[in-house]
Formats: structure tokens, sequence, C-alpha cells
């Protein structure tokens, strides 16, 4: 693991296909440092989970990446699409498909928006 | 592979590790403290930042307690533990459950008094004081709102010291104790796991770890001790010890403070670099308000949680902070270890008691926000909704259930429960793991019950008696 600048960058990235179509999907900035900084923050977090934890969204990262993949095959799924798919998923009263867009929403949103704002020192003291 | 060989083995270096450590080498014993995570410059990283978060937490602070719903949990992984990465905020156990706790669960040699006079003696080695001036903007949010409704509320010493300018600095392990140690002759490894303790009937003859070197590679150390403290936390401690052998009374009985949150808006800015100090204390101890660190990738994160659209709000985050309602849960945990896993499996169960509570907290927690003048409220609560007027909280009762609540903690104890109650407990009065004969507990893990307030405190001052007591031979 090496530090670079303000994020940890990690080689040998764990993430897989569908997980990086994810973090591709949901990171707003089209700042080609930021992506790739979150891009390696989730990384590096996928890395470090717990490893039954990591080994079910793993898991569900396999199955969802299938179905995505034929999706693609059939000129069906572009960015839009993959959030789409994460809703569908958030709407389904499953707890554990249900977990799976909230978590990776969580961790690109943390480093996002972390990394697209100063640091706390200069955040404003009201 | 290489051979160590010490008289005490201090493994972990966190609130009870460290103090452990300092106390039993300042009293000459030859000291040898195993951390596993990496040494952490103390202004290496910002607080409550990414850099932190990947260096100085266990699992990216991504770590579940399963169950329904399933609890997020935190903890440091760093020379310092969690004292390097928590809000510092520093409080005693209160006298009724140091009672409670001593006819509960048989413990010899424990009161109120006996508690208070460690906790004195940590409180001088430390700087236990509150702000200078006057306390920041987000934390003076709660003393409002709840001093508009009639309620107690107050401020909370932390383990801070400030200079002439008013500057503070956490007075973390690797600033305070563990210094102390080395000092008084103790080695310190950090990146060093133990794998398993190595035993010869009820004696821990030494340790097997593996210790990562920076610029990579891998060692194996064998580690000889004649007295071996396990000071890893509420969920290491078990898990190493159940890898070791050790399963009776050991792993069950898992407390935390189950945690739901409010991100909140105002028509006005807040602070964002440090942790509000104020807490409501009117339902103490089983339900506490305080708030939350409240950087922007954190805020992004509560507004989140409730699953409606918070682009706007999250535009205004300058204006929004994050709050929380904090239970004494009626539900416990296990914590397993499992052979060549280097996680162990936490689960959690709450009650429906505890469901009610949180729902109670948050609604009381929406009615502190909204007296101090917040205009919008967005609950860690999957559907909302949104709250703007005091009318509209009882909406929240009916929409927080074990398929909606999004709960988290960052207080892990009770894993190893200290007394002479062997259906109970797994260790004795003084920390000594039942069954065994120079094999100690010293840390979260002792703790009976879940202490209502960060127990960070109550782990130091156990940790200074348990040492004493040690020392003392008996």
């Amino acid at each position: 693991m090496d530090r670079m600048g303000t994020v940890t960058v990690v080689r040998c990235p764990a993430m897989l296909w569908f997980e990086r179509e994810v973090v591709g999907a949901l990171v707003t900035s089209e700042d080609r440092t930021v992506r790739s900084s979150v891009e390696a923050f989730v990384d590096g977090s996928l890395r470090d989970m717990p490893e039954l934890l990591r080994a079910g969204v793993a898991g569900e990262s396999v199955l969802l990446g299938a179905y995505a993949a034929v999706l693609r095959a059939r000129g069906r799924l572009d960015r839009d699409g993959v959030i789409g798919l994460l809703d569908t998923l958030d709407g389904l009263s499953l707890p554990l498909l249900g977990q799976y867009p909230r978590l990776m929403r969580s961790l690109v949103l943390m480093a996002e928006n972390e990394l697209t704002t100063g640091s706390a020192a200069d955040t404003r003291r009201a | 592979m290489t051979r160590l060989d010490t008289d005490i083995l201090v493994i972990g270096s966190g609130a009870g590790g460290a103090v452990s450590a300092a106390h039993l080498a300042a009293a000459g014993r030859r000291v040898t403290i195993v951390e596993e995570g990496p040494w952490v410059g103390p202004d290496e990283v910002e607080p409550f930042g990414l850099d932190e978060m990947a260096i100085k937490y266990r699992n990216h602070g991504l770590a579940p307690a399963l169950g329904s719903p399933t609890i997020a949990y935190a903890e440091g992984r760093c020379v310092g533990g969690s004292t390097e990465v928590n809000s510092g905020l520093y409080h005693r156990l209160p006298d009724h459950l140091a009672d409670e706790w001593r006819t509960t669960y048989a413990i010899d040699e424990w009161s109120p008094e006996v508690l208070a006079r460690y906790s004195a003696r940590i409180e001088s080695e430390l700087s236990v004081t509150t702000v200078p001036g006057a306390p920041p903007a987000s934390s003076a949010v709660l003393s409002r709102g709840a001093s508009k409704l009639g309620w107690r509320n107050v401020e909370f010493a932390r383990v801070f010291a400030y200079d002439k300018e008013g500057r503070g600095t956490k007075q973390t392990m690797s600033r305070t104790f563990l210094p102390r140690a080395l000092a008084s002759g103790a080695e310190l490894l950090p990146d060093t796991r133990v794998l398993k303790l190595v035993r010869d009937g009820t004696r821990v003859i030494g340790a097997q770890a593996r210790r990562s070197h920076p610029g990579g590679g891998v060692e194996r150390l064998d580690i000889s001790a004649e007295h071996v403290f396990v000071c890893g936390g509420a969920t290491q401690t078990p898990a190493l010890l159940h890898r070791s052998g050790w399963r009776r009374g050991i792993g069950t009985g898992l407390k935390l403070h189950p945690t739901i949150k409010i991100a909140a808006r105002f028509g006005h800015p807040l602070d964002h670099g440090d942790v509000p100090m104020h807490r409501i204390t009117e339902f103490s101890p089983n339900l506490t308000i305080g708030g939350s660190a409240n950087r922007k990738g954190q805020v992004a994160m509560a507004l989140a949680d409730t699953g409606v659209p918070f682009e706007e709000a999250l535009a205004d985050w300058e204006n929004v902070s994050v709050y929380y309602a904090a239970i004494r849960s009626e539900g416990s945990g296990r914590v397993i270890g499992l052979p060549r896993l280097k996680a162990p499996v936490v689960t959690y169960s709450l009650t429906e008691g505890d469901m009610s509570r949180l729902a109670r907290g948050l609604i009381h927690l929406g009615e502190a926000l909204l007296a101090a003048g917040a205009i919008e409220l967005y609950p860690s609560v999957v559907g909302g909704p949104v709250v703007r007027d005091t009318s509209e909280l009882g909406v929240w009762w009916d929409r927080v259930n074990r398929s909606t609540a999004g709960l988290m903690t960052v207080h892990l104890t009770s894993s190893v429960r200290m007394g002479e109650d062997r259906s109970r407990a797994g260790a004795d009065s003084f920390g000594r793991v039942h069954g065994a004969t120079n094999l100690r507990v010293n840390d979260a893990s002792l703790l009976p019950d879940a202490p209502g307030v960060n127990p960070q405190a109550t782990i130091m001052a156990i940790a200074a008696r348990n040492v004493d007591h040690f020392l003392s031979g008996a």
C-alpha cells in the first residue's frame, strides 16, 4: 500500500469488473484525478473488509456483473443503466441485495466529497 | 524467524494496553508491546479524513455486527488504538452502574470509591478539561436546543491540552502513556499481529506473531513471556483467545451503544473540523444525544442514509451537521474468532425494546435540533421522511424498524466480562482469564456492560487498577 497525496493507493486492485463499473457510474466528477482517487479509496476499502463480508460482496458483484455483462452485450447498459440497476436493488425488500448499492454509494460519496473539498483546517469556522 | 524474550507481553496499544504498559514499565518490569497497526505520527493525517480511515482504522472503518438490523462499527488499528481516532470525550463511569456491576457480576474489591481513586490518578496523568472559551457552533446547537426544551445538557470534558492561543491537542496514547512506557524501558513493535498464544496447560508461555515491514516483507516472531496482557479491544481480544483455545465465557455478552443519526440543516454555517462536545443528558444513561464527525464526506453519507433526494442539502453542506442518539441496549452479541480468518465474526441482536428506544431517541434528537433552529432533518432511516417541523416528528415512530434503520456504533465492550461469577464472566475480578494462571485481559472487553457514555475513562481506570493488583502479587 502506498500513500500518494491525500489518498491511499493500493497496488493490485482487488475490485471486480462490476464494482469498477459501479464506482465509475456513481462518481459525478469528470476530473480524472478525482475519479481515480475515489476508485483507489473504494478499492482499498473493499480489500480491507472483513473476509466474510468481502466474500459476500464479491459474490453479489459476480452475479450482478454477469447480468450487467449480458445487458452490455445487447447495448443496454450505460452509466444510467448501472445507476438504474442500483436503484432497482435499493427498492427491493431483500436486505442483503439492498445493502449492496448502499455500501457502494456510501464509499463513493464519502471519498468524492472528501476529495472535492478543502481540508478541515481550511473549512470555515462559524 | 526471530525469537524475542520478555517479562510481560502487552498485546494492543490502545487505552487499556498503553496504560497497562506504562504502569508496568514504571514499576520496573520488562515490557514488550505489540500492536497490529502502524505507528503514525500524531499530526501525519487529518482527523476524520480519508487518510485516517485508510491508515488508522481497522477495515477502513467499515465492519458490521451482523444481525437484524446489521450495525456498522468502527475501531482504531494503529499505535494508540481507538484513542487516536475518537473524539477524546472523557466521562467517568456513573456510580450507580459501578454498584450494579459489582453485585450482578460478583466483582471483588470494586466500588465507586475505588474506581474514583483510579480515575483521579488517570486524570492527573492526562489533561482532562473542557474547551476554553465559547464552544464551537455545532456543539452549542445541542446546548441551545436542550435549554429551550428544559432538558439537562452538559459540555463533556475531553482528554485535550490547550496552549495559550486556545489550540487543542488530543492527548492520545501515542502522545501520553506510550512515550512514558518507552521512557521506562518498554519496547514497542508496531505492524505486528499476534496469530495465537502458545500455552502449556493453564499457562501461556508466549505468542506467535507476524511482523510486516514498511518496505515489504513479513517476519515471523516467536515471543516468550512470563505474563501476557491481552488488550486488543472488544472484538480482537476474544478472537485471539478463541484462536488460542480459550472459549468459556469468551466472546459472549458483547455490548455496544446502537446509534441512530440525523443530518440537520440550519440557516447558518457550522464548524466542521471537530466533534461537538456537548451532550444532552436528560435521558441518560439509557439514551444520550450528541454530535458526530461532520466533515463533508460524513455529511454526505448521513444525508444519503435517508434514501431521499439530498443534492440540494449537500450543496449547502456547510450549514449541515450530523447528530446522534445512542442507547444502552438490552440486547447482546457474540464475537467468534475463526481459524485462518483475520477478522472475527461479530453478531448483535437488538430487542424490540431497543428498537423502541432508538425510535424515541430519534424523535427526542429531532425535537432538540428543531428547537435549536434546524430547518431540515434527514434521519438515518430509509425513506425518511425529511422533517421540517415538530408536528411531523411522530411519523418516525412507525418508520424506524429493523429493515429501515441505519445504525452504527463506535463503542464495543463486554466480550470478556470480569467477575467471580463464572457463568457470566470470562475473566476474574482483576482481568485474569478464568482457567489461566498468567493470562490477563485489560481492555474494553472487561466492562460487564455498556456504560452509556464514552468508555475510555472506565477502560483506563480499570486497567490501572488491574495492573496495581498484578504488581501487588495477589
